[in-house]
């Protein structure tokens, strides 16, 4: 028989090590041309996965839905995608986002909108003065 | 010191499910009567509480009944996660080297002494021990984000988002 051995912890230091790895606001782009059918009212920018972000891991997936005459997305589905860890925060960020209403003599169109989320990491100066580690976060994901 | 008293509610809920799991698996094969070195394991229930100088006690005092090679690197690993969180590097090391002195292949320790070499800035080292801890636990998610705390001292990246709402094909403006 077997007695309980003492729990080793060395995953204790997880938490340090996942404190450090911080989760900044991502920088924006957007583009448009004058061909959309609909305007946007209202668009949420996706978080950028943090699982992708730890592993450098980038990405880019084309979402397709259609717009309701109040704005509202509906039909949401992935066309196309590099990597399945950027689908989620896409079709959720599309899901949040409105457009414009249509008049009330405006009929809704049948074509589909599609919109276009790439994900990039942008290599940025290592900061000497800090040293890493021991700042709380988040830890999910 | 107040800083890191704050999060440790953070570290210690995540840190119960993980050694829930760990634990778990080690006494799936086993018969339990009971813990074999009682002061180890309240220095870890201790540290697992957040209550840190009271877990650092605990499993030094264990390290002095310590009942044999498992316990006794159990312990050091232990105290040098317990250091570590109290940023008394020097100390911290000096544990996860006694434990790799006798364990070349303890994970866990090598997984420890990463991060302390993040926090001193010693990168070559703390690559090594990671290259050979994922070699050890390939699939170790500790492993992975000292490797991410790594990068980001050494290679920091920041996050952008490009939206494209364009229903033409773009030109190479981006």
């Amino acid at each position: 028989m077997n007695d309980i051995a003492p729990r080793a912890i060395g995953v204790l230091l997880l938490f340090i090590a996942a404190g450090s790895i911080g989760q900044e606001k991502p920088r924006v782009l957007y583009f448009q041309d004058d061909k959309a059918e609909r305007t946007p009212s209202h668009t949420v920018i996706p978080a950028y996965p943090r699982r992708a972000r730890r592993e450098r891991i980038e990405g880019e997936v084309q979402v397709c839905f259609k717009v309701d005459h109040f704005g509202k997305p509906y039909r949401i589905g992935v066309r196309r995608s590099s990597n399945r860890i950027f689908e989620k925060p896409a079709i959720h960020a599309v899901r949040e986002s409105t457009y414009l209403p249509l008049a009330p003599d405006q009929k809704v169109s049948g074509i589909k909108t599609c919109r276009t989320f790439r994900f990039l990491l942008e290599p940025v100066e290592p900061d000497d003065s800090e040293t890493p580690g021991l700042s709380g976060q988040d830890l999910s994901n | 010191m107040k800083k890191l008293t704050n999060r440790r509610p953070i570290y210690c809920g995540i840190l119960c499910l993980l050694l829930a799991f760990t634990t778990a698996v080690a006494i799936e094969n086993k018969t339990v009567i009971g813990p074999t070195n009682p002061d180890l394991q309240e220095g870890a229930n201790a540290l697992l509480s957040g209550d840190i100088e009271e877990g650092i006690r605990l499993t030094l005092i264990g390290l002095k009944m310590e009942t044999g090679t498992r316990d006794r690197q159990t312990a050091m690993s232990n105290l040098c996660a317990g250091y570590t969180i109290l940023n008394k590097l020097e100390e911290a090391l000096r544990y996860c080297n006694l434990v790799l002195e006798e364990n070349d292949e303890h994970w866990r320790a090598l997984n420890n002494r990463a991060i302390i070499y993040v926090k001193q800035r010693r990168f070559a080292e703390a690559e090594k021990d990671i290259d050979k801890g994922q070699e050890l636990a390939p699939n170790s998610r500790t492993l992975k984000l000292v490797r991410a705390m790594l990068l980001d001292a050494t290679n920091p990246v920041s996050p952008n988002i490009i939206i494209d709402d364009r229903r033409s094909p773009p030109d190479n403006d981006e």
